[in-house]
């Protein structure tokens, strides 16, 4: 998140005081509490972030605004927050009422707007307040199908940070998750359908669900495996499958000192 | 294009243009940006109205230009050096230009590349955005708005993104796929389009402005979108041309002109000096149209009727929230709606 704030800043046309952050010239200051923006202000790492961000929106999967790694994410996986807003399903929700929890935001500078204004600057960010994740979107020419994609990849970034816990004793996969499940698994009955890939918009919520499961067995794939009737093997190539699944599965096993799949 | 069914000069605006932009449009080498920055601030202030050779929207004329890609990809650089640091966006718009321009995608560099202008006509448009400050919009002829390809033109309010959320808006009324609904100074027909698209069979939206530049656009837009049959074009001024549907309204959408005449000097460049000033000045406190559509509402609203106005946000909104309510009985759940910058943009309400 703080990397997304700080690209919000760098966004700005204007050069910006770095000096003191209440000078912002923010339409919404809430949006960004001030002590965040305070540790951010130095103009160098504006320069890197912005790199990185032109690298990172070239994927379609992950975020424009993420690889904070952190943010609402990590706070799930350390169980804080989780208690309270993990266990909602998000992912479940209509476009709509995912959107009421977010703000949405744009690089515009401050003003009346309206009839005021002609800029056709069209990015959109939408800050989910229950998780804090941030998603944005720049490429297209309209607001409307800008808002889409950041809530589209809004659900992406909610899939791979915001952990839910499971209980092993009587765990069965749900359906999302026995979607993306490749065809060979034991435990996909027929009536499931064909394998959903990573390009389909229900790869999202199964792939929450198969997170939340390596979540549960300290980031085993055989544990996980043995879980989905699959072997081993299968289990890997799935992840490694999606670049943004295979990061987090990775974070994953990283935090629970495992060697990462490639 | 049988859609364009207007004749070519519709396009032509009645102004002869001015002196000052004429002299802007003189070809001058496209060498250093230096020299056009910070953007001429001398424009005529009748701005935007003289005609570009062809009056029909860039992406909507024929592919009729074969361009050598090296050609093209000089025009590119040439235009890319006028682009002031100062002005990154105007980057933005080159490639948007350039798509608009381009009979298929500019990046499969096909040679030579099929082209909808001459690069001489593109090099006239462009150094008309970048000194002139005409607006983007009309520079290429439309506005990406919604999930539409909005036709615009001098002459026309450019449909704001701000205003995208009147269809939101309308949609979360119950049983709005079957009335009738009325969209006042409709301009580019931007919002009648978008929400005739959501209708259903019965559904109907009756739009009117009194500018005839924007009813013929607004038939453009209505034409390229098929949706003729739910859509009915009048002419006048606000409820005027709506005699015959007097308390047969589900809803009443506006977005009227609503700054402050003391605001409008001071406004960007490319919307005072090019926008219709008919679409921008709302008069003393910026309320004169919409309290105008205020008292007529109850008149032509059927009961449990709608309706959803833009405003000038936060203040304005709160006033006629806060008038509508106190004012008359007739009205129930009066309230300001938040847009995406959290201004309260819209005033929204149920007649009883």
């Amino acid at each position: 998140m703080a990397r997304a704030l700080l690209l919000r800043i760098a966004r700005y046309p204007p050069p910006l005081p770095t000096s003191s952050a209440p000078a912002l010239p923010l339409p919404r200051p809430r949006l960004l509490p001030q002590s965040l923006l305070r540790r951010h202000a130095p103009s160098q790492s504006q320069l890197r972030l912005l790199s990185s961000l032109s690298s990172s929106s070239a994927s379609t999967t992950s975020s424009d605004a993420p690889s904070d790694g952190g943010g609402g994410g990590h706070k799930g996986a350390e169980g804080e927050d989780a208690k309270t807003g993990g266990c909602v399903d998000y992912l479940g929700m209509s476009d709509e009422e995912l959107m009421e929890q977010c703000e949405m935001g744009t690089f515009k500078a401050s003003g009346p707007g309206g009839q005021h204004r002609n800029k056709r600057e069209s990015a959109v960010r939408l800050k989910h307040l229950p998780t804090g994740i941030i998603a944005q979107a720049v490429e297209d020419r309209s607001q409307h199908k800008n808002r889409a994609s950041a809530l589209s990849r809004l659900r992406t970034l909610i899939a791979l940070k915001v952990r839910r816990p499971i209980n092993l004793q009587n765990y069965t996969p749900p359906v999302e998750l026995l979607q993306i499940l490749p065809l060979k698994s034991t435990i996909r009955g027929k009536d499931v359908g064909p394998q959903i890939g990573p390009n389909n918009s229900k790869f999202s919520p199964g792939m929450q669900a198969l997170l939340d499961l390596l979540f549960a067995v300290e980031g085993s794939v055989s544990d996980a495996a043995k879980i989905l009737g699959l072997s081993t093997g299968a289990l890997s190539r799935l992840i490694l499958s999606d670049d943004s699944l295979r990061t987090a599965a990775n974070e994953l096993r990283a935090s629970k000192g495992l060697k990462p799949l490639r | 294009m049988a859609m364009l069914a207007f004749s070519s000069n519709a396009f032509l605006r009645p102004n002869p243009p001015g002196p000052h932009l004429r002299r802007l449009l003189l070809p001058k080498p496209l060498s250093s940006a230096a020299a056009l920055t910070p953007p001429t601030p001398q424009a005529d202030p009748t701005g935007g109205s003289n005609p570009d050779p062809d009056p029909t929207p860039l992406f909507l004329r024929p592919a009729s230009h074969r361009v050598p890609a090296a050609a093209l990809a000089a025009f590119r650089l040439r235009a890319a050096a006028l682009v002031p640091p100062s002005a990154p966006h105007l980057r933005r718009h080159l490639r948007w230009l350039l798509a608009d321009a381009a009979a298929n995608d500019p990046a499969s560099g096909s040679d030579p590349a099929l082209l909808r202008a001459s690069l001489d006509d593109l090099e006239a448009l462009w150094l008309r955005h970048v000194r002139g400050r005409r607006p983007f919009q009309y520079v290429v002829g439309n506005e990406h708005w919604r999930d539409l390809v909005v036709a615009v033109r001098e002459g026309v309010l450019i449909p704001r993104p701000e205003t995208e959320a009147v269809v939101d808006i309308v949609k979360r009324v119950e049983g709005f796929e079957d009335g009738w609904w009325a969209d006042l100074g409709t301009g580019s027909g931007a919002i009648a389009v978008a929400v005739a698209r959501e209708l259903g069979a019965a559904g109907r939206v009756f739009a009117t402005d009194v500018s005839e530049v924007a009813l013929e656009v607004a038939r453009l837009n209505v034409q390229r979108y098929g949706v003729q049959d739910k859509v009915e074009i009048r002419h006048g001024s606000w409820f005027e041309p709506l005699e015959d549907v007097k308390g047969k309204l589900m809803g009443v959408i506006s977005n009227p002109p609503y700054i402050p005449n003391v605001d409008l000097p001071g406004l960007q460049p490319e919307v005072g000096w090019h926008e219709p000033k008919l679409a921008l000045d709302g008069g003393k406190d910026g309320l004169e149209h919409l309290l105008h559509l205020c008292e007529g509402l109850s008149s032509v609203l059927k009961p449990g009727g709608f309706f959803v106005f833009e405003t000038n946000g936060d203040k304005q909104s709160e006033f006629l929230v806060d008038l509508i309510s106190t004012k008359w009985s007739s009205f129930r759940n009066v309230e300001a709606v938040l847009d995406f910058a959290d201004i309260k943009r819209f005033v929204t309400g149920y007649r009883r």
